[in-house]
């Protein structure tokens, strides 16, 4: 025999035959590993969003419905400061918004349990449905304050993910989620970043101040420009524009 | 039907190469995560592990399609290729795994049934760096999931050789949806060019490996030029036919497998009936032509396997003319049996 010849079906292989697979499998092990510490290093940070995932607290505030479920309560979230008003946007377990669970509800006072989740300047909270206890009869909100028209360049994301439930939780990989999330009722929010990489977020709303979730399900998690009427609700701004006139940018 | 997938039994080397295998993929994935945890401390457990178990799948499938070619190179890979078949399961089932990490968490619990969302979330055909990239990993995972039911050799009997083979070449196009998948998925987020080089260093691995050994089978292939007389065509000298082995030559087209042993010669079709393994690269082994690809064995004299088997190949008129060995190019019906030549 010139060579020796492998067949599988023997219970050993020939020495030289296995000496040589010894080295390229050893070979593999390490390009594998050299290639797993690559790729998993080398990919973008995930985001600094927290979600406060299995820990349930008590909020108290003001429901307001538009445009889109938010709680208006008397401090920001995780500060003594007093007396000053703060928005903090709802949402419900899933890739669902909280508009079933404060139908009706519009500048009532209450008191709800839910996790929290944040990331930069931003709040919300996942409501648990049968929580919201109604604790006094409305109360009338604030308007919101104008600050004129801005055109603005940033992309569409799911607030919920974005903000901390999903790391990274925007562009292409997370699209398909995103429409879900937003077709669902969760805040449609245009991040747009500054020359230092700051992020700012745009609560999107149509010309009338109402939601525009499921007419900006093919504009999202991509680079858009919109121009619209910039209003400042406490602390969160709304960016009023119709979804027909979102321009992409290529 | 034949009875062959029977006679392979779970063996020491099957346990060693699964073995193997699987710590292979358990130290990529442990070493993904690791690495993911250390440098992106804020990233979440299931990201990570999507991320960790898309990359190991494609990764295998790059090992998976580079065994084939490394065995034309050097034999000695053909342990690889034994069970290269479990290396498929392996792969399908880590990208099921991916899949249905992803399903969960970026379809589930929403507004739609997940696998709705999954067709219909994302439906921006009209430009590229938006299409729809679950789509193309979905059409993988389908033919992935095809491959590896009908791996074992029960489906290769049933489905027959051509139709089995023509759905194992579907891992081709598998490989070809999953480029797309990780180009207009991941790829469009990750940015490093480093991410996009690792993923063209394995394309033009493969590449290079198949147009490399498929240069050198096409030249192998050139119709055999040797002199003719009634209808026989000189084929090499008895000498340069190594004791045990064969010269493999190219007659009317098909490969013929010359092979030299105890003393005579025999030339039979050099494509083996399993999976048109290149029997002429084999060696007679207690009287038996066998495959190197996974064993099948035939008569020297018939191209028949031995009972219970009912495999047969072509075999071909030979005769021996002063030390040159001359064969005459038209097949004989699988099985029929041809008197060897016989040397000196
Ligand atoms: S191809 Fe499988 S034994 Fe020949």
């Amino acid at each position: 025999m010139s060579a020796p010849f492998y067949i599988g079906y023997n219970a050993k292989m020939p020495p030289a035959t296995a000496a040589f697979l010894r080295r390229w499998v050893v070979a593999l092990f390490v390009a594998g590993a050299g290639v797993a510490v690559a790729l998993a290093g080398l990919q973008h940070r995930y985001g600094d969003g927290q979600f406060e995932f299995g820990i349930v607290k008590s909020f108290d505030g003001i429901i307001s419905e538009s445009p889109y479920p938010n709680l208006i309560v008397r401090r920001p979230i995780g500060t003594d400061a007093k007396d000053v008003r703060s928005r903090v946007l709802l949402v419900a377990p899933g890739k669902h918004g909280a508009q079933e669970l404060v139908r009706g509800l519009e500048g009532r006072a209450v008191t709800l349990q839910g996790s929290l989740i944040t990331r930069d300047n931003q709040s919300m909270i996942e409501v648990r449905p049968g929580t919201i206890a109604v604790q006094a009869a409305a109360v009338a909100g604030d308007d919101g304050v104008p600050l004129g028209n801005f055109t603005l360049r940033g992309e569409i994301v799911d607030s919920k993910c974005y903000f901390g439930v999903m790391k990274p939780g925007n562009l292409k990989p997370h699209k398909a989620c995103a429409i879900r999330c937003i077709s669902g009722g969760c805040p449609p929010v245009l991040v747009v970043r500054d020359a230092d990489g700051m992020a700012v977020y745009f609560v999107l709303a149509g010309s009338d101040g109402g939601a525009v979730s499921s007419d900006v399900l093919d504009k999202i998690a991509e680079p858009l420009e919109i121009t619209g009427e910039v209003e400042r609700q406490d602390n969160v701004l709304v960016l009023k524009a119709e979804p027909g006139t979102y321009r992409r940018l290529e | 039907m034949t009875l062959a997938y029977q006679a392979i039994s779970w063996n020491r080397q099957k346990r060693v190469y699964d073995t193997v295998m699987a710590g292979g993929v358990l130290t990529f994935l442990a070493v993904f995560v690791v690495t993911g945890l250390v440098l992106h401390s804020e990233i979440t457990a299931e990201a990570l592990l999507i991320r960790a178990l898309g990359t190991g799948a494609f990764l295998l499938l790059n090992v998976v399609l580079s065994i084939g070619p490394l065995c034309r190179v050097d034999p000695r890979f053909l342990p690889m290729l034994y069970n290269r078949r479990h290396m498929g399961v392996a792969t399908f089932l880590l990208g099921a795994a991916h899949g249905g990490f992803a399903l969960v968490q970026f379809h589930a619990l929403g507004d739609v049934n997940p696998l709705v969302s999954v067709l219909t979330g994302n439906t921006d055909v009209q430009r590229l760096s938006e299409f729809p990239f679950e789509w193309f990993g979905l059409f993988a995972l389908v033919l992935l999931f095809l491959m590896a039911a009908t791996s074992h050799d029960f489906w290769l009997a049933n489905l027959t050789a051509p139709v089995w083979k023509a759905l194992h070449m579907g891992v081709y196009l598998a490989y070809a949806a999953l480029v797309l998948h990780v180009v207009l998925g991941v790829l469009q987020a990750e940015t490093s060019p480093w991410l996009v080089g690792v993923l063209g260093l394995g394309m033009a691995w493969i590449l290079g490996l198949h147009v490399f050994t498929g240069w050198r089978e096409w030249c192998g292939d050139r119709e055999h030029a040797g002199a003719t007389a009634d209808g026989f065509v000189e084929v090499c000298a008895v000498a340069d036919i190594p004791e045990n082995r064969a010269r493999v030559v190219t007659l009317g087209g098909e490969r013929v497998a010359v092979f030299r042993y105890d003393g005579k010669v025999s030339a039979l079709s050099s494509v083996c009936r399993h999976q048109n393994g290149p029997l002429g690269e084999g060696c007679v082994v207690d009287g038996f032509v066998t495959c190197p690809w996974h064993g099948y064995q035939y008569l020297p004299e018939t191209g028949a396997s031995p009972p219970p088997f009912t495999e047969s190949v072509p075999t071909f008129a030979v005769k021996i003319v002063m030390g040159q060995v001359w064969v005459h190019p038209r097949p004989n019906a699988p099985g029929t049996r041809v008197e060897p030549a016989k040397i000196g």
